[in-house]
């Protein structure tokens, strides 16, 4: 196996196009997925010296988050507690201080875990992502990356995501065995807009109750253009348990996750909705 | 084989690894250093934990090569015998150590904690040491021992 660690986006790309070789972020799930035998790559390329890729800023608009940022980066990020409020809360709660530290959101991505803690945020908060090869650059909303299979090309890699800056209130929630470095069970992680007492552009978008995460379309058609009050929630509650039942079918875990959701659904809209309304 | 560069417990050196190899295994097989526990190899339990550029990780899911550059401590490289660190210490005086496996990954995590932050609140130290399983003790005695470590310290 060949082992390349470049310095340099272009490098990396470079070294993309001529050689077979998966890309290596933080390594959580790579390095085991080797260790098992589940994947054999006859060549990494580790990103953890692209130091540009690890970079969180703002630009034109966007909230720019850099492929190799950590969980840890982005839990301690200020930028991304006042302006990615859902991802934010992911980060203080996905595996472990040490797993923190190391596993990143391109990763996260590239992985495409169906329990992938990163990405319910990032869709609900209508995230897009830059991709780059040696022969091509693409900007393509994360909801309809997901749609593609495979979900990358061996040559692209992913240079970061943007973030559209919109005052959105977010949040997000999980269900894990425990509180520390367990997997998702089921994810939950919800954006909206308010405007006077009605909130617009709800976007919910659930993790580990399908093969990839999803945005749901029906939970923003029921949702959106609504007074914000408990009727609203306890739509939003009936609605997000239907869509559990239509996305896990017969599966063992149906009847649980179809129970468990609405407390989930809930708990994800606990920094949005407080007693007195709406938080400011 | 590729050649790579590390300060381990402040002493340089130059080795060559395989790609495939993790840190856990440069460290235990090529430097000796056998402080460092293989508990799960999945990163779940936090027995291999080590300190790497100032960030506690799981030394099974970090490969040797990616580690190149990189500036880490291992338990040897925290106390001994004779000058135990404070965290160590107090681990003794309390009683948190049972069979004594997961305790250098506690340890490397209490002390990665308390160097950054001289003083932790409870719920800090709990998120600190939530990455490190023990099966023995119950954890109380654990967290413990990290509080009392963190008020000697700050006197």
């Amino acid at each position: 196996m060949k082992y390349f660690q470049p310095h340099s986006v272009e490098d990396a790309l470079e070294i993309a196009q001529t050689a077979e070789a998966t890309f290596l972020a933080g390594g959580t799930d790579l390095v085991l997925h080797m260790r098992t035998g589940k994947v054999q790559p006859s060549g990494i390329i580790d990103l953890g010296k692209v130091s540009v890729l690890r970079e969180i800023k703002i630009t034109d608009g966007f909230l720019n988050i850099g492929s190799m940022a950590t969980f840890a980066d982005l839990g301690k990020s200020e930028l991304v507690l006042r302006n990615a409020y859902a991802l934010w809360q992911a980060c203080q709660t996905m595996g472990s201080p040490q797993i923190r530290n190391q596993a990143t959101l391109g990763g996260n991505l590239g992985n495409c875990s169906p329990a992938a803690d990163g990405l319910p945020p990032l869709l609900a908060l209508g995230a897009e992502v830059h991709l780059m090869s040696a022969e091509k650059e693409e900007i393509v909303p994360l909801a309809t990356l997901l749609g593609r299979t495979p979900l990358l090309g061996q040559e692209t890699l992913i240079r970061g995501f943007c973030i559209p800056l919109k005052e959105l209130k977010s949040g997000f929630a999980k269900l894990g065995r425990r509180r520390a470095l367990a997997i998702a069970r089921l994810s939950v992680a919800v954006a909206l807009e308010v405007n006077e007492n009605k909130v617009e552009n709800v976007r919910v978008a659930l993790g580990a109750v399908g093969r990839r995460a999803f945005l749901s379309e029906s939970l923003s058609q029921v949702l959106s253009g609504q007074e914000l009050n408990q009727e609203w929630l306890e739509k939003g509650v009936l609605e997000v348990q239907r869509i559990v039942r239509e996305a896990l079918g017969t599966r063992a875990s149906a009847p649980y996750k179809r129970v468990a959701v609405s407390g989930v659904f809930r708990e994800a809209l606990e920094s949005i909705i407080t007693e007195g309304g709406i938080q400011a | 084989m590729i050649e790579i560069n590390l300060v381990v417990n402040e002493k340089p050196y130059t080795l060559n690894v395989e790609p495939s190899e993790r840190l856990i295994d440069a460290l235990r097989n090529r430097l000796g250093l056998l402080g460092t526990k293989e508990g799960c190899g999945e990163g779940e339990c936090g027995a291999c934990t080590v300190i790497m550029d100032g960030k506690t990780v799981n030394s099974c899911l970090v490969l040797a090569a990616q580690a190149n550059g990189s500036v880490i401590t291992t338990i040897e490289g925290v106390g001994n015998r004779r000058s135990p660190h404070p965290v160590q210490k107090a681990f003794v005086e309390v009683g948190a150590v049972q069979c004594g496996f997961c305790t250098p990954g506690m340890v490397l995590s209490a002390k990665n904690l308390l160097d950054r932050n001289l003083k932790p609140s409870e719920t800090e130290i709990g998120i600190a040491m939530s990455g490190n399983l023990c099966r023995c003790t119950g954890y109380d005695k654990i967290l413990r021992a990290v509080k009392i470590a963190a008020e000697e310290g700050a006197k």
